[in-house]
């Protein structure tokens, strides 16, 4: 591989653009493909099998074939609302798990730049925040506020968009008033009942970076049970 | 569902040819049975046997290190390797879990 290529492929990565690296693992050649666009007469004939891989988000030689294919797909969104403690050790662990991190705290207190350095803090309610954030069932929230003005907005857009996750911190108590608030607010019990929360696995942990790693935990898990 | 678990190893990579190494990086191309480590994983190494990342639990990373080496020494753009089961006098290059897996080795220039 050159080292011009290296360089896109990192450049790419870094635009969260979906790619696939085709290597001819006989000579050597790679090529970067973007599906839809098209390839090289090497790799054109396999293009096919290549857009397959795409579909399954899969990695590896495509049968009969001395060619390897890695494909790049887009991190999955992580939403935290509620720029606290815990979320500055959440974003830690999700650096390293290549989540893609949006933090909403509409506090501007809480969502300094020095609290959350090389972090974009969207510094608005959720109501408005999520005009700015594409988000889909492919997507996750933690709500860490447990300020019913704060997380509820929140809680509503993740149900009504079908987010895989959604957790929300605070005791058993104030879950159950929350359950009840979104019972009000026309959330049927399925809804309702598929919110992690308290959130997290039970670790029995109480600081901020134990609880950080409880969600985390949790919210791994539930990435691969989907 | 998947997500698209990144060890930054090839933005490592470039760190390392930006410092004037040498640069072999090495993929997980192929596994079959229990391996440990899933196709896609990788590792880097430089001319002096410096590695970074893992194609397997540990187990035969010694010898990819030793691959990569001469691969560079040899100037050769790639190549591909396997390895399988370990058995008791190559135990340092085998795979314990009784898995094999097939790693490609390219320079990056």
């Amino acid at each position: 591989m050159k080292h011009s290529q290296l360089k896109e492929i990192i450049k790419k990565k870094a635009s969260k653009i979906e790619f696939a690296i085709v290597t001819n693992l006989e000579n050597g050649l790679s090529e970067i493909y973007e599906p839809g666009k098209s390839l090289s007469k090497e790799f054109e004939i396999h293009k096919e099998q290549i857009d397959n891989f795409f579909k399954l988000k899969k990695n590896g030689v495509i049968e009969n074939t001395e060619i390897f294919i890695e494909t790049y797909i887009r991190p999955i969104k992580v939403i935290i609302v509620g720029a606290v403690h815990i979320a500055q050790y959440l974003v830690d662990f999700a650096k390293s798990l290549n989540f893609e991190i949006s933090i909403i705290d509409p506090r501007g207190y809480f969502a300094s730049e020095q609290r959350f350095p090389d972090m974009k803090i969207i510094n608005k309610w959720p109501d408005e925040a999520f005009k700015e954030i594409e988000t889909n069932e492919n997507s996750a929230l933690i709500a860490l506020t447990h300020d019913p003005k704060i997380d509820d907005p929140a809680l509503q857009h993740a149900l009504n968009k079908k987010f895989y996750y959604i957790g929300a911190l605070g005791s058993k108590k104030t879950h159950e008033n929350r359950c009840q608030r979104l019972k009000e607010a026309g959330f049927n019990s399925d809804q309702i009942n598929s919110i992690h929360g308290p959130i997290g696995i039970k670790l029995g942990g109480r600081s901020a970076p134990e609880i950080a790693l409880s969600i985390i935990a949790q919210l791994v898990s539930e990435t691969y049970k989907k | 569902m998947k997500n698209s678990f990144d060890e930054k190893i090839l933005e490592e990579a470039n760190d390392w040819l930006n410092a004037n190494q040498k640069v072999v990086l090495a993929t997980v191309i192929q596994t079959w049975g229990s391996s440990p480590r899933q196709v896609g994983s990788r590792m880097i190494v430089n001319e002096t046997g410096d590695f970074s990342g893992s194609v397997s639990g540990g187990c035969v990373e010694s010898a990819v290190v030793r691959e990569c080496i001469g691969l560079i020494k040899d100037n050769k753009p790639c190549k591909k390797i396997e390895f399988k089961v370990s058995n008791e006098s190559a135990w340092e290059v085998g795979l314990a879990c009784g898995g094999e897996i097939a790693v490609y080795l390219e320079q990056i220039n």
